[in-house]
């Protein structure tokens, strides 16, 4: 619409937006800054925005060994992660193909990853760090690769099946989890699956998957059918052009659906708390802070927030265009 | 695409959803109708439609649906018209546009536990919203059943506004150019360009962020475990949280499955009249 020309209109909006901008942002910063601060910095009657900064409540939130045991460690952990950054960003120039070097980067940090509890005595919330991230990345493969090939089909197949399907899939993504979950609790107790893994990341995949399957659909219905047909002129057969024509051109579409997916496994609070009893992820770990009067609570707390925070925030900066445009195209929101 | 490949296609996600979403739904009408704790899992007691009616006779079952129901009504208007608002602002403006949009998708990818224990920390003693409203207002804020509710929509509103902001602002760049072009010919002003053009054309939009807002609403449980620390004198149980108290904190799961059959029933008054409207839909195109 119109822009207005008028100067004080004009400022007025900047500060109104900017205004808008500190309210969306200043909690996490004023977390940061309690997160860095002393106990008594951090429970003072006024607000203090000017402190000597202390790294100690990160220390207490992930070792159980003093800083210092831990630094020579810490130091070589920076330095593998650099050199693993360093590698991963010059596959191209390494005489090996570049999947290979990927595959041996994320294995090699794995490797660190599981190892690291071995050499320093870190504390219960690096557990809840692993976990977390097992249960999104597991989340994320399985979600995404039957809900691409479920999304391509429906969005293929035109047919009053694939519109039941798709009608039944809105409905179930409507549904409280808790309805879900309960009969899950029930049968993890009885058939010893709880408090596993595998049992978290299927729950997550099923109470996900309608929301995947309708958001690749849309993606995969801008695909011209052309495009592989062609492919299967030539011989290819429906998988072969799928997997070799279809989803290389999709990958903007499977990122995507892919960030909604990460954002759902990793911030899941219900079923992670019900379904699990001390393999707890991140947000289960960190709920354990809401209440207490102890007086490190609050920097504790704070630290623990940010750790949690940081690494969906690192994710959502670099494909922050992607995530926006799945907002944009009006797709059903995780 | 023939039969076959479809099948094979869509099979695996279908089967997912069969077991995975059917059978627990199946699952939860026949454990409700069970007496089941935690001393007799492996032996339900069948006791058919008694949970439903302790349920129905609970008070605290509809002190909880009231209050999810006021929380709705508070929550959801207030997202629509902050999001709408502050995406017409957003449309006024070319420079720093990608700041003011990155920096609302902070609250909104957050994780809800993390995000509702720093909105929290800001309101509690010491935090900079406490100690400004104290200044401000000369009032010393504090934690009861009347600040905690509060929060809770204020917390919502928090997390959810960026999202229909960025749902209407990308909606109001695919406004008709001719239309608006007209209109500018005219010498209709902004306020009747918003009026004649741009809110006939958001409409769907605003049913679409209506009914996903509704559904979250509906079906919150994360601020509110954090907000109230599970202390019930705050008095600001929702559904979800009643629900998920009766299951574990009480250990009667089957009278927490009872009324989680009862929540899918509520959902689904919303929830039909859309569900037709998205099959007509899907019929037409295919």
């Amino acid at each position: 619409m119109t822009q207005t020309k008028s100067p004080v209109a004009r400022i007025i909006i900047y500060v109104v937006l900017a205004l808008f901008t500190i309210y969306n942002i200043l909690p996490f910063g004023w977390t940061i800054m309690n997160s860095v601060k002393l106990p008594k910095d951090a429970n003072s009657r006024t607000p203090r925005f000017i402190f000597s900064p202390t790294g100690q409540n990160y220390a207490d939130l992930w070792l159980n060994a003093s800083p210092e045991e831990f630094a020579p460690y810490g130091l070589a952990l920076i330095l593998i992660i650099f050199v693993l950054i360093l590698i991963g960003f010059s596959a191209k120039r390494i005489p090996a193909p570049n999947s290979l070097v990927y595959m041996g980067c994320i294995f090699a940090g794995v490797i660190v990853a599981i190892g690291l509890p071995r050499v320093v005595n870190t504390a219960e919330f690096y557990d809840y760090l692993i976990n977390s991230v097992i249960v999104t990345v597991g989340t994320l493969c399985v979600s995404l690769s039957i809900g691409a090939l479920a999304g391509y089909g429906l969005a293929r197949f035109r047919h009053v099946v694939s519109v039941y399907i798709l009608v039944i899939a809105l409905a179930f993504r409507s549904l409280p989890s808790l309805a879900l979950v309960l009969p899950f609790y029930y049968l993890g107790q009885l058939s010893g699956l709880y408090d596993t893994h595998i049992l978290l990341i299927f729950c997550l995949v099923a109470v996900n998957q309608p929301f995947t399957i309708w958001m690749l659909r849309s993606f995969f219905m801008e695909i011209p059918r052309e495009i592989e047909e062609a492919a299967m002129i030539d011989g290819a057969g429906r998988l072969r052009s799928f997997v070799s024509v279809i989803v290389p051109i999709m990958w903007p579409g499977i990122i995507t659906t892919g960030l909604f997916t990460l954002l759902l496994a990793y911030n899941d609070f219900l079923l992670a708390r019900i379904l699990t009893q001390i393999n707890w992820t991140l947000p289960v770990g960190i709920a354990q802070f809401t209440g207490g009067e102890d007086p490190g609570h609050v920097t504790l707390a704070a630290a623990a927030s940010v750790s949690t925070t940081l690494p969906i925030l690192v994710v959502i900066i670099f494909f922050q265009k992607y995530l926006i445009r799945g907002l944009a195209s009006g797709a059903v929101k995780g | 695409m023939n039969k076959g490949s479809f099948t094979f296609f869509v099979g695996p996600s279908v089967f997912i959803m069969l077991a995975l979403m059917t059978l627990p739904l199946l699952a939860s009408i026949v454990l409700g109708l069970h007496f089941i704790t935690f001393r007799n899992l492996d032996e339900p007691l069948w006791v058919g439609l008694r949970n439903y009616q302790e349920v129905l006779g609970d008070p605290e079952f509809w002190d909880s649906l009231e209050f999810t129901i006021l929380f709705i009504i508070a929550a959801v208007p207030l997202r629509i018209v902050l999001g709408l608002m502050f995406a017409l602002l957003l449309d006024q403006v070319t420079r720093f546009r990608g700041l003011f949009i990155a920096a609302a998708l902070v609250p909104f990818v957050m994780t809800p536990v993390v995000g509702t224990l720093i909105f929290r920390d800001m309101f509690d003693r010491g935090g900079p919203y406490w100690y400004w409203i104290q200044q401000l207002f000369d009032y010393r804020m504090f934690m009861n059943s009347t600040t905690v509710p509060i929060l809770i929509v204020f917390h919502s509103i928090w997390t959810a506004t960026p999202f229909a902001m960025i749902v209407l602002f990308a909606g109001l760049q695919t406004l008709p150019q001719e239309s608006l072009e007209a209109a500018r010919v005219d010498g209709a002003t902004w306020l009747r360009q918003l009026w004649h053009i741009a809110i006939p054309h958001l409409r769907s939009l605003f049913v679409f962020i209506a009914l996903i807002s509704i559904m979250d609403s509906y079906r919150v449980f994360d601020s509110v475990f954090v907000l109230t620390q599970q202390n019930p004198i705050y008095d600001a149980e929702t559904i979800m949280y009643y629900n998920f108290q009766v299951a574990l904190s009480f250990g009667r799961l089957g009278k927490a499955n009872a009324m989680s059959v009862l929540t899918v029933l509520g959902i689904f008054v919303v929830l039909i009249p859309f569900l037709v409207i998205t099959y007509r839909d899907q019929v037409e195109e295919s």
